[in-house]
């Protein structure tokens, strides 16, 4: 399969790139001849026939260019040459070679497409074709191509389609997509993505029969509708075609050309999330009502929808009475037009008193029943059933349509369908990252609308943060998932300076904590596999259960955590389940976030790239515990509205003092706590220690729970000499606080010993270090600096003599 | 090369291509002028503009025929409008079409006319 420099369709398609800037100089030549001629026979000049002769000749170039040059007809039974588009026939070169298809894909149109939002720009094309070997066969490209053509249903063959071609015979592809975070099947989606724009693009100015002169000469005058109506179908008229993508939708819409056909009800309740594609749905009903061309029943077509809008009646209407009087006014126009259908959008407005609401059910129930009035209602779920427990007689008159969610692969396309619209308002080009950010973001953080309507808002926010040369990356949805709604998103592990943290995590841990060598080793080890994305998805990124005596650094590891792997100690949430034990807690650990900011669940919505401590796990009720089980295994938490909010990118780390004499008693015989790990957790889950639990009003442990956790760490003690090191860092602290007054503090060897003398106790670990050398070493400095003593750039010791004065 | 190609495009594809063309704007006007629909609804009321009054008995049917009447003439008056302009339309595409193979003659005649000092 070979492309043919000399064929018509090449000749033509160069002819025609020559004459595009020109063609309307024919006509100009054609009128200014045939005007000179009919001059010339007036003064009676046999020139007359050359002029006129010219203006036809060059009214015959005129309409041939117009019509067969630009753009070239596609000639299907013609194989190769009958199908390239016209931009590649025009800068094909005679003979081409691998390298030429790269440069003719980045003069097409298609092609910059595929540039900018693929990224498979000019540069990418012709480093791949440098892999090709010295004499490729560029047939093989082309035969690719055109099976490409054929599976993405085109009508030519486009630059899109020769980058893909190239793509898909190259060695290393998939590696190479990969690598830009795509697979084969998104570059075939580009393809098809740029064939619906181009057919966008083709479609304009072509005129759509819409019924002409006579449409409306049958039907009423609607002044007050028009008022306090939006009239759809005549927002249709000239606007971008609405598309249905989910085959569900399609479905209804011939639902809805069937019930308003038939005699009986004429009413359709469209019951589905906000987001769902209710509007859309009545939208794409309106435009198929209007299309003189459609198969429709006579009593259906050209009828027009017209949208009511609760808050401007209410608005114009105060009193009761008067919106009454308002709606059968407006019900009764509409009738006797003969034309309309009434759209009642969130029509709970209209069944229920409230701010912006008003229940005209006794009005409209008559009408509904009796089913002279075409009307269309779209509510969510949640506000039918609450209406059908009411109102059941008008539950029962509604013909009922449920409007499911769009799944990924309908989204996506609604994204690519709607990105002409975005990208006209916002003066931007989304890429094919920003639309799989946008799905993948608002299925996680967006709560209160469904797909694709979810993911569409946030495209559309996202178009306000899009990069200085105007482009919307994933990095502009994700920025304005964090500017909108207060959400992290972009934590973890991304840059080479994550990466090398996360190597480095043990080291750096330990700048701030003292030993614990194994809980650090095993914590990392499970944060360093869950960043190279060696961890399940659905799951927390961790689950940790931190076991072992106060004051042993468990709530600083946490904290560790937070600062190496999401850059700051403030995505830290921390639960002290001491506050949650009676089962009536539960419904405050998974409160609303309008009721109860911080709620367990309220503060993950916020801050979903976060820490999450619970503290004193022991002490939490059992249904508290149990409440937490579907989050450490599925890593989602159902709130009081039944709102999934997901754990996915949390780290959660529970600890406890459970079992802390029986963790002393095992360091104090010598024993290493990794020798007695397996025989420590058994006797937590041993009777033994239930009833010590019980006794201590605590929750045993239960082998279920204890298992879902990925890592159990044990903490031990701390000894004397740990203290020593404890306090070096407590006093490092305390010089971090002076560094802006240039004052430091130096402690005497001798003065280290007293404090931790005075400051270690088995039970409470380090824990009284930090009292005391706030009561010796930081009133010491306080009193130097309040009597001048110690001004910028002193250095303070403090000796034994002083500790002990203090003391 | 330029004129051998416009030329056999002239008399092989070009014509059916302007057919088509032809096809397409009066299938335009057709849904415009909507004549068939206006034939349909010839003694609808026009606008319903009686629909909306409180008239009874012989008032209501003297409104609602009044309405009829206005309705008949003015769809009257669009289909006959709207026929002209079908016709006319229909006419020169038709001359156009019976035209079409002889326009690259009359390029050569009329060069032929000037040489011969042909005058009106």
């Amino acid at each position: 399969m070979m492309f043919d420099y000399g064929s018509l369709r090449a000749r033509e398609a160069r002819l025609g790139k020559k004459l595009g800037k020109i063609v309307a100089i024919f006509l100009v030549l054609a009128v200014l001849f045939a005007v000179l001629g009919g001059y010339l026979v007036f003064v009676r000049e046999a020139l007359c026939w050359v002029c006129f002769s010219l203006a036809i000749l060059f009214v015959m170039i005129y309409y041939w260019a117009k019509r067969e040059l630009i753009p070239v007809p596609v000639r299907a039974d013609e194989g190769l040459n009958g199908v390239l588009s016209n931009d590649v026939l025009a800068a094909m070169p005679r003979n081409p070679k691998i390298a030429d298809l790269a440069t003719v894909v980045a003069k097409t149109n298609s092609g910059k497409f595929m540039a900018v939002r693929y990224g498979i720009t000019p540069n990418f094309l012709s480093a791949l074709v440098a892999d090709f070997p010295e004499g490729f066969n560029v047939g093989q490209i082309f035969e690719t191509a055109m099976k490409i053509r054929e599976g993405t249903d085109s009508e030519e063959l486009h630059g899109a389609i020769l980058a893909a071609a190239i793509i898909a015979n190259h060695p290393a592809s998939e590696s190479i997509l990969k690598q830009m975070r795509l697979e084969m099947k998104d570059v075939l989606d580009g393809v098809v993505w740029f064939n619906y724009l181009n057919g966008l693009v083709r479609s304009i100015g072509k005129r759509e029969h819409r019924g002409g002169i006579a449409r409306d000469l049958s039907f009423g005058y609607i002044p007050t509708l028009q008022r306090f109506g939006q009239n759809i179908s005549a927002e249709q008229e000239g606007a971008m075609k609405t598309q249905i993508h989910q085959s569900a939708h399609k479905e209804i819409v011939e639902q809805m050309v069937s019930i308003f056909s038939n005699t009986g009800r004429q009413n359709v309740a469209l019951i589905g999330a906000e987001g769902s594609g209710r509007s859309t749905i009545v939208k794409a009903f309106a435009e198929l009502l209007l299309n003189a061309d459609a198969k429709l029943p006579s009593s259906l077509q050209f009828r027009q929808i017209f949208k009511l809008d609760a808050a401007t009646m209410i608005s114009s209407a105060p009193e009761r009475g008067q919106i009454e009087g308002l709606v059968m006014h407006i019900l009764g126009e509409a009738f006797a037009a003969k034309n309309i259908i009434i759209w009642l959008d969130n029509a709970q407005l209209f069944f229920e008193d409230g701010t912006g609401s008003v229940d005209i059910s006794n009005v409209l129930l008559p009408i509904i029943e009796a089913g002279q009035l075409r009307v269309i209602m779209t509510m969510d779920q949640q506000k039918f059933l609450e209406i059908s427990a009411h109102k059941s007689t008008l539950a029962n008159a509604l013909n009922k349509i449920q409007v499911p969610p769009a799944n990924e692969e309908e989204t996506m396309k609604v994204l690519q369908d709607q990105t002409p619209v975005l990208e006209f308002q916002h003066k931007v080009s989304y890429t094919i990252w920003a639309l799989k950010e946008a799905y993948r973001l608002s299925s996680k953080y967006i709560h209160d609308l469904e797909m694709p309507g979810k993911a569409l808002s946030l495209l559309d926010t996202a178009g306000e943060y899009a990069s200085p040369s105007r482009l919307v990356t994933s990095e502009s949805v994700q920025e304005a998932v964090e500017k909108t709604s207060g959400v992290k998103v972009s934590g973890g592990a991304t840059s080479d300076d994550d990466k090398s943290r996360l190597l480095n995590m043990e080291e750096l841990i330990h700048k701030r904590m003292i030993d614990q060598v194994d809980a650090v080793k095993t914590v990392s080890d499970a944060m360093r596999r869950a960043a190279a994305g060696v961890r399940n998805e659905s799951r927390p990124i961790g689950t940790f259960l931190f076991l072992g005596p106060t004051g042993v650094g468990k709530t600083e590891l946490a904290k560790a955590l937070s600062e190496v792997y999401f850059n700051g100690e403030d995505h830290i949430i921390r639960v002290d389940l001491n506050e949650f034990v009676s089962g009536a807690d539960v419904s405050r650990l998974i409160a609303d976030a309008t009721e109860d900011e911080l709620s367990l669940t309220a503060q993950v919505l916020k801050q979903p790239f976060s820490v999450v401590l619970l503290d004193e796990i022991e002490k939490a009720h059992p249904q508290v515990l149990t409440t937490l089980l579907q989050m450490l295994d599925e890593g989602v938490l159902r709130d009081v509205r039944g709102r999934e909010v997901s754990f996915r990118d949390t780290i959660v780390i529970a600890t406890s003092n459970a079992g802390a004499e029986k963790i002393r008693e095992y360091v104090s015989n010598g024993k290493s706590l990794a020798d007695v790990r397996e025989e420590f957790l058994n006797y937590l889950l041993s009777p033994e220690y239930a009833a010590t639990a019980a006794a201590a009003g605590m929750s045993a442990f239960r082998p279920e729970f204890l298992n879902r956790f990925d890592e159990v760490c044990l903490f031990k003690p701390l000894s004397p000499t740990d203290c020593m090191q404890v306090l070096d860092l407590i006093i490092a602290g305390v010089n971090k606080t002076l560094e802006p007054q240039k004052i430091s503090v130096e402690v005497s060897a001798d003065a280290k010993e007293l404090l931790v003398s005075a400051g270690y106790d088995p039970q409470l670990g380090a824990r009284p270090m930090k009292r005391i050398v706030s009561k010796t070493v930081e009133n010491l400095v306080a009193k130097a600096v309040l009597s001048g003593a110690a001004s910028s750039g002193t250095t303070i010791t403090v000796t034994r003599e002083m500790i002990e004065a203090e003391l | 090369m330029f004129m051998v190609d416009m030329l056999s495009w002239w008399y092989s594809r070009g014509w059916g291509v302007f057919v088509d063309g032809f096809k397409t704007r009066l299938r335009d006007s057709v849904d415009f002028f909507s004549i068939g629909q206006l034939l349909r609804t010839l003694f609808k009321p026009y606008r319903q503009i009686s629909a909306n009054s409180n008239s009874q008995g012989m008032e209501a049917f003297f409104d609602k025929l009044i309405s009829r009447l206005v309705g008949f003439f003015v769809r009257v008056f669009i289909i006959v409008f709207g026929g002209i302009a079908l016709l006319l339309e229909s006419l020169l595409g038709i001359v156009m079409i019976v035209a079409w193979p002889f326009a690259p003659v009359l390029v050569v005649a009329g060069i032929a006319m000037s040489v011969m000092g042909v005058t009106l």
